[in-house]
């Protein structure tokens, strides 16, 4: 034995396993499992990869929660949602006491800013990818529609929103910005959405991506906003409006469905009246959107097992259509009864009526998974649209009129016509309201025009002092809602809307 | 070819051969030179011809003992007796195990303390060994009677107490370490490691939150330290670290450690124990020592245990029965009117129809009380069986230990079998070597998974209508959806049966050692240690199970963990002059963690018969998750302990560590620190003191870190994202964490100044440590404003601070040769404040109204509980005032802190705090001749609990069950409530998580009163030369005084950072009854 040996060799181990494992490539690691900002953005697929991503948002952004935000305030719609089971109160916005605090807001405010982040990231890297020039226009096309839905959004809910249109990291002067003016938020809108007109994206498509058709319809309803609140730029907006919108319906790449049976059918996603949805898919992405929200709780009538029916009708609402409104019919936009699950020969009887408008029945009968789309514009709304802002240019035309009536014959109710401009006016908001309910559209036309429907009198009140029909009344600060708390919270930049 | 003395050839043989030869001098007399050649020849040929005509004969004992005789000597036994006495008494003491030191060969002393014992020879050495005493080793050196006195154990200073890299004698110690010694571990036949150190130590919580087998404790040392890291303690097992890793459903790598395995374990509490692991010792560190191997004989021992375990009755909780549920719902229909609910909410008398549920005049058939139906009489049983042996050159422990637990909630059960090796070799005289493996494989059966909400098992047993039963006469199971208009969780028992939750756990650890003596006090020490976990957790519901399943859901999760470290160091003890001696240790590690995670999911199966082993058949599979991540750790360290004439202490440490988490420019971080101690004992001033048999002060100060932080959070990661388009799944890489390229360490100081004081030759024993510990650069997922797209962002933001007084009393109180009594009793107090984040701004967790929120605020304890105040409910003289707020006489009447006339966000304010002001135990220990006594009392004070299961068990009157509570609603004439007027559920009610919630969370339990016999060595003797035989009874939680409404005032319903006293629908904890056998042979 040789003492001395061993211990040579052994040290001379040590030294080579220190050696080996040098301290450099001992400490640093690559995450396996993501990608970073460092090694994104080399190859095409990139460029699809994060225009993907920007699409993602389009899932909480149109959540029951905003739809909820949104709906409650026209107050056409009802909850029995009270803050039961871990879910955040609701009621308290149909009885306009919503504070900064409630969940939904918070949920609005991040889940637009996390879309925009991805977009930006997308607008700013996709041209550096070297690809096919038709590919990378459209796709930025695509990330530049999105960028502008999704601020036309938060413009219209929260106001004067921070304008972010780069990536923030944590040494950026955008990280705590401040709130941007209202102008400047619609310029950006109509910016993006120009520059995605001329991208090369087809008019009209069925996968449900962003189409030519998409972004002009959106430009349009841009446009109409811009002329009304809080921007009231007028008539020249309301031509622009009126030309984007004709522009859609000259087209004819879009149709009014013949009934509203194809709105509850997953079969007509993205065809004929169907501009824009958010895609889903039975089984890889259910929307549960609304058809877990929409059974009536309790009446045991669906196969979801989590129904929760967080909304219905109020009944004034549903009175306040014409006399032999087709969508006033039972199972139509509205229903008061369904067979029940347990025994599918037995009718359970509602004590209210709930929203049959986009049920889909063979997840409520059967699979408890929804594929059905939902839908952010559809061809109804741009020929509104155009109803509209055509009136404001030049009082009531044919064309018009026309717009307007074929909604009104499917609903299998007299041509309107003869009107002057001012009930025109009136007769189209109607027609949007009876429309387009509960179809996140109605609180921001009341929002734009100021006006209320008032479902008991038939008439158009004031926004600002229009009572619902259960006396919560409507006050300057319900034009807006408020910013979340967190997010004043961690940034002292930003200001509170006021009243809340 | 020499000419040797026998003698030296014997010494030569001895190295050689591991052998030790035994003989009397005289033998040899006669025969001093011999010649031989031994050249590949056995030991017995060498013996042979080293002896042949030399009048010698050998006999070979076991284990390398050789005993020499003259030839023509009879082969006589010679019988050695005597006495045996308490050194301070001189009282006789019964049942002393007397062995022949390296045989199996013993005896014990009877009642007259007296033994009588037969030796193979009179060179042998003899080993005394009592329970309370130390052991004694005599050489007998030729003579037939030796009387002993032994020495009481626990002479402060005497033991060896393990720290960082080494051992200490305790009297050397310049930091704060506790310790739980093999005999006070034992005693409390503990299920869990953190059983067995729940109250031993000042300044260590231990936290036993729910009842669940298998769950975890939370274990808190001097209080919490950081903000985002775990605040648990950094474990080490004989030299390996474990990392630091939250498992799944709660569990945590120690978990799988056999506490039947564990010796003893060591606490270090302070900078100066701690910095010696530097940046992972901020919340101290716990070393746990298993049975190593022994050297003296053969031993085999066994000890099992029996137990029974049942929810105490002062812990259930009052629900309504039938007659008042349905009291209840027709009480919410008459006041639906008020509530602008007339019409829409259907008269119950109208639904009371079902002949299954209901007589011909409307009155319940049943009435189920859910906790008695689902909370069972628990059994579980558990073994463990050693065998050692070997002699002082090699040595092997074999460990197998099998666990059989039931939880008390139904179909809830942990299984753990295992087993584990541990060898140790004296190579030559400069090389050992040795290894341990320790696997083990847990089986746990959890329908309720830690932390969930929505439904759970433990949920609906407080919310599953009473009026239902659990199953009808013809065996099919009572459901919610039986009677109509309730809310649709499945009842408890139809929820265990038709869920299925099972936990499979596979864990490797396993470490070698080389210990070269390089020369003279210097030795090199090489560990390699292994980790590796491998946990699996399976879920299956079955069809149309309400709100967990759509047509059968199965799930199947899979996360491996492999964990290495292979260190080095050196250490070098030396007597530098005098009187001064010197320790210096210096050493390197490498470290890493792998992670890997799988996942699976589908949905809808035509038939519950696969569940989880067969996902394919599903209709709807979900896409398959995967991921990577790994760490590592790369450190120097170095300490030097410095000690004059036993008195002057000096300990100096230093850790440079560097973590892959960091990014390069802030990598590596020096952790030192220092230690000062004082034996005042040992000055010629205190020599003559009659009191004061020992006294030491010391103090010290050290920086340790905290790095536990995600993995690559210096770097912008994407995530995945995913998309419908054209009828298909899309995937995308978009943002997801924000990179904080500059993230440093988290630094935490520590100031600690300690007392430890003896009396009476220590018959009284007294510790105090008083610290001060700041964080500072704490790490925290900071919110970022959401306008980044991002939520949160890894930052080091403020600081914190603990200030604490931990103060432990042992007393000997009698100690007479047949009764020991002693007591120890301890308490810590903890103080907790943030003292800066960075820009002031108050972060506010949670907000959850169920589960509530959490403010980390400066000037506060981190992570109060934060909400409104409620004053009670608004009174029929009010209903003006309570109109202002929309509110009816009836509501609940929050207090408007800043009287803007709306109860919003601004009027939240802390409502409580979780954490303790204080805690600790009283531990009596009591032997009175064969039998001994432990009674451990636990108390903790100054605590909130926050009862959140109160959320939904009061509001949800008329659809589900709710608690008695109610029965005391506000109604025009009882207006002086905190419970709200009874309503339907579709009307408005407040539920603000406020002070309506929190509860007072102190207490006084009975934690364990242990008692038990060792039969007398003599009769067990008889029985087959067993060394002893013990059986005891026990049991837990014997008493509880508190306050709380709830199951149990200790609880975590969560397995975050700052979860304790969040008690929302907790697993109850029973009263255990336990019976117990342990001998060995």
């Amino acid at each position: 034995m040789n003492i001395k040996s061993n211990i040579c060799l052994l040290l001379s181990c040590g030294f080579l396993t220190i050696l080996l494992m040098g301290c450099d490539n001992f400490l640093s690691h690559k995450d396996p499992s993501n990608l970073n900002t460092g090694n994104y953005f080399t190859q095409p697929s990139h460029a699809e990869g994060i225009v993907n991503a920007t699409y993602e948002s389009l899932y909480p952004v149109q959540s029951n929660a905003s739809w909820l935000m949104t709906e409650l305030r026209t107050g056409a719609l009802n909850s029995t949602f009270t803050p039961n089971g871990g879910f955040p109160d609701f009621k308290i916005i149909s009885d306009l006491q919503m504070s900064a605090d409630h969940p939904a807001v918070n949920n609005y405010w991040v889940s637009h800013y996390r879309g925009i982040g991805n977009a930006n990231l997308a607008i700013a890297e996709i041209p550096n990818i070297e690809m096919d020039a038709t590919t990378q226009n459209r796709l930025l096309g695509e990330a530049r529609f999105l960028r502008a839905y999704y601020y036309f959004n938060l413009v219209r809910v929260f106001g004067e929103v921070p304008l972010i249109t780069e990536s923030v990291d944590l040494g950026s002067p955008d990280l705590e910005p401040s709130r941007s003016s209202v102008e400047s938020i619609y310029q950006l809108i109509v910016e993006d959405l120009t520059a995605a007109e001329s991208s090369g994206l087809p008019f009209n498509d069925s996968s449900g991506r962003v189409t030519l058709g998409a972004i002009k319809s959106l430009l349009a309803d841009v446009y109409l906003t811009m002329a009304g609140y809080p921007l009231q730029m007028g008539t020249e907006y309301y031509t622009l409006a009126r030309d984007k919108a004709k522009e859609v319906i000259d087209s004819q790449e879009y149709s009014l469905f013949d009934s509203y049976l194809p709105f509850r059918e997953s079969s007509n996603d993205n065809t004929g009246e169907h501009i824009f949805s958010v895609q889903y898919l039975q089984g890889e992405q259910n929307n549960d959107v609304l058809q877990i929200g929409l059974p009536p709780f309790k009446f045991g009538v669906s196969a979801y097992s989590s129904e929760q029916g967080f909304g219905f009708a109020r009944d004034e609402f549903v009175a306040s259509y014409e006399a032999g409104d087709k969508r006033a019919e039972e199972r139509v936009f509205f229903f008061t009864s369904y067979s029940s699950e347990s025994d599918r020969n037995e009718t359970v009887q509602f004590p209210n009526q709930f929203i049959y408008k986009f049920w889909d029945e063979q997840a409520h009968l059967n699979t408890a998974q929804s594929g059905l789309n939902w839908q952010v514009i559809r061809y109804a709304d741009v020929l509104l649209d155009f109803a509209e802002a055509s009136n404001e240019v030049t009082g009531p035309t044919t064309e018009a009129y026309e717009a307007v009536n074929k909604i009104r014959r499917r609903a299998e109710l007299n041509d309107l016509s003869g009107l002057t401009k001012t009930e025109f006016r009136e007769a189209i908001w109607k027609e949007r309201w009876h429309e387009l309910i509960y179809e996140n559209e109605i609180w921001f036309d009341m929002v734009r025009t100021r006006k209320a429907y008032d479902i008991e009198d038939d008439a158009f009140n004031d926004y600002v002092g229009h009572s619902f029909v259960d006396g919560s009344t409507l006050q300057e600060r319900d034009l807006l809602f408020p910013l979340p708390t967190n997010e004043l919270r961690n940034n002292e930049n930003l200001t509170q809307n006021p009243g809340y | 070819m020499t000419l040797v003395s026998i003698e030296k050839l014997l010494a030569y043989l001895e190295q050689e051969e591991n052998v030790q030869f035994s003989y009397n001098k005289e033998l040899l007399a006669g025969n001093s030179k011999v010649t031989v050649r031994l050249e590949n020849v056995g030991l017995d040929q060498a013996l042979d011809e080293i002896f042949k005509n030399r009048g010698i004969q050998y006999y070979a004992l076991n284990d390398g003992y050789i005993v020499l005789r003259a030839s023509n000597q009879k082969q006589v036994i010679e019988t050695v007796s005597g006495t045996v006495t308490d050194a301070q008494s001189n009282e006789i003491l019964p049942g002393v195990n007397v062995t022949v030191k390296g045989t199996t060969t013993g005896t014990a002393t009877n009642t007259d303390g007296e033994y009588s014992l037969s030796v193979p020879s009179l060179n042998d050495t003899l080993m005394y060994s009592f329970i309370g005493y130390q052991t004694t080793e005599i050489p007998i050196n030729g003579r037939t009677e030796i009387d002993v006195q032994l020495q009481a154990q626990a002479i402060s200073g005497e033991e060896l107490v393990v720290v960082g890299y080494g051992t200490q004698q305790r009297s050397d110690l310049t930091g704060s370490v506790g310790t739980v010694d093999e005999e006070a571990f034992k005693a409390s036949s503990p299920t869990s490691l953190q059983e067995g150190l729940s109250g031993k130590i000042a300044g260590v919580s231990v936290s036993k939150n729910s009842g669940r087998p298998g769950s975890r404790a939370t274990i808190r040392i001097r209080g919490n330290s950081s903000i985002t890291g775990p605040n648990d303690p950094l474990f080490v097992v004989d030299g390996v670290v474990l990392p630091q890793a939250n498992l799944s459903n709660g569990t945590s790598p120690i978990d799988y450690l056999d506490p039947g395995n564990i010796k003893s374990i060591e606490v270090l509490k302070d900078a100066s124990a701690t910095a010696i692991y530097g940046a992972r010792g901020a919340n101290g560190v716990v070393l746990v020592t298993t049975k190593g191997p022994v050297q003296d004989g053969g031993t085999v021992s066994y000890d099992g245990s029996f137990s029974a375990s049942k929810l105490p009755a002062w812990s259930k909780i009052g629900l309504l029965n039938s007659e008042q549920f349905l009291a209840v719902e027709d009480l919410a229909f008459q006041n639906a009117a008020k509530y602008g609910l007339a019409g829409s909410v259907v008269d119950p008398a109208t639904k009371r129809t079902d002949p299954r549920l209901f007589d011909s005049s409307g009155n319940p058939l049943y009435d189920t009380d859910w906790q008695e139906e689902a909370l069972r009489t628990a059994l579980t049983n558990s073994h463990n069986l050693s065998f050692s042996g070997g002699d002082r050159n090699n040595s092997y422990t074999v460990n197998l230990g099998y666990r059989d637990e039931e939880g008390i909630l139904e179909k809830s059960s942990l299984k753990r079998y295992s087993g584990r090796l541990n060898i140790n070799n004296q190579i030559n005289d400069w090389l050992t070597a040795g290894a341990t493996i320790n696997y083990s494989v847990q089986e746990a059966s959890q329908p309720r998974a830690v932390g969930a909400g929505g439904i759970t098992p433990t949920r609906s047993i407080l919310q599953a209508l009473p009026i239902t039963p659990v199953r009808y006469p013809d065996g099919t199971f009572g459901r919610t959806s039986d009677y109509p208009g309730m809310e649709g969780g499945a009842q408890p028992i139809r929820l265990v049966n038709e869920t299925k939750r099972i936990l499979d756990g596979t864990n490797t650890l396993a470490d070698a050692f080389a210990n070269f003596d390089l020369a003279e006090g210097l030795t090199l020490r090489t560990t390699f240690g292994l980790n590796i976990i491998d946990q699996e957790t399976k879920f299956y519901a079955g069809d149309d199970l309400r709100f967990i399943s759509d047509n059968g859901r199965a799930e199947i999760s899979d996360e491996k963990i492999t964990s290495w470290q292979f260190e080095n160091y050196l250490t070098y003890e030396t007597e530098v002059l005098e009187g001064h001696s010197f320790t210096g240790l210096l050493g390197l590690s490498w470290e890493r963690v792998d992670n890997f995670t799988k996942f699976a999911r589908a949905d809808d199966f035509l038939d519950d018969y696969f569940e989880f082993n067969n996902l394919g058949i599903a209709s709807n599979p979900r896409p398959p998750q995967s991921g990577a991540s790994a760490h590592s750790l790369n450190s120097y360290f170095a300490r030097v302990n410095y000690t004059i004439d036993s008195k002057y202490l000096f300990t100096v440490t230093g850790r440079f560590d560097g973590s892959s988490r960091f990014s390069e420019d802030n990598q590596y971080a020096f952790f030192p620190s220092g230690a000062i101690g004082w034996r005042v004992s040992e000055e010629k001033f205190m020599e003559n003191s009659s009191t004061i048999s020992n006294l030491k002060l010391r103090t010290s100060y050290g920086v340790t870190g905290n790095s536990e932080i995600p993995n690559y959070s210096t770097v912008t990661g994407l995530g995945n994202y995913s998309y419908i388009v054209g009828g298909t799944r899309v995937t995308g890489v978009g943002l997801n964490q924000m990179a904080n390229p500059n993230l440093k360490w988290e630094k935490n100081t520590q100031v600690d100044l300690g007392v430890e004081l003896g009396l009476f030759s220590d018959r009284v024993e007294f510790e105090g440590d008083i610290y001060y510990k700041k964080s500072e650069d704490m790490l925290l997922a900071a919110p970022v404003p959401s306008t980044s797209s991002y939520s949160t962002v890894i930052r080091n933001i403020g600081s914190m601070e603990n200030r604490g007084v931990e103060l432990t009393l042992k007393t000997r109180n009698i100690s007479k040769s047949n009764i020991l009594w002693s007591t120890s009793f301890n308490i810590s107090i903890n103080k907790n404040k943030v003292l800066h984040l960075t820009g002031g701004q108050d972060i506010v967790q949670g907000g959850n109204p169920v589960t509530g929120n959490r403010i980390i605020r400066e000037g506060e304890p981190v992570n109060s509980f934060y909400g409104y105040i409620q004053l009670g409910t608004w009174n029929t003289d009010e209903a003006a005032q309570a109109a202002q707020y929309n509110r009816l006489p009836g509501d609940i009447k929050y207090k408007d802190i800043n009287s803007d006339g709306a109860i919003n966000e601004q009027d939240r304010v802390i409502i409580g705090n979780g954490n303790p002001d204080g805690y600790g135990s009283l531990i009596n220990n009591v032997t009175y001749k064969n039998f001994d006594l432990m009674v451990d009392i636990q108390y903790m004070y100054g605590n909130e609990t926050a009862f959140n299961s109160r959320a939904t068990t009061l509001d949800r009157t008329g659809i589900t069950n709710v608690l008695t509570e109610v029965l005391d609603a506000w109604t025009p004439n009882n207006q002086d409530t905190m419970v709200p007027e009874i309503r339907p559920t579709a009307a408005y009610k407040d539920r603000l998580s406020s002070t309506g919630r929190i509860e007072n969370g102190s207490f006084i339990r009975g934690r364990n009163i242990v008692l038990g016999y060792n039969f007398p060595s003599e009769l067990i003797q008889k029985w087959g030369k067993m060394k002893n035989v013990r059986i005891y009874a026990s049991m837990q939680n014997f008493f509880l005084i508190d306050e709380y409404p709830g199951f149990d005032p200790e609880v975590s319903s969560f397995t975050g950072n700052f979860s304790q006293g969040d008690d929302l629908y907790s697993y109850p904890k029973p009263r255990v009854f336990q019976l117990g056998l342990s001998f060995s042979l």
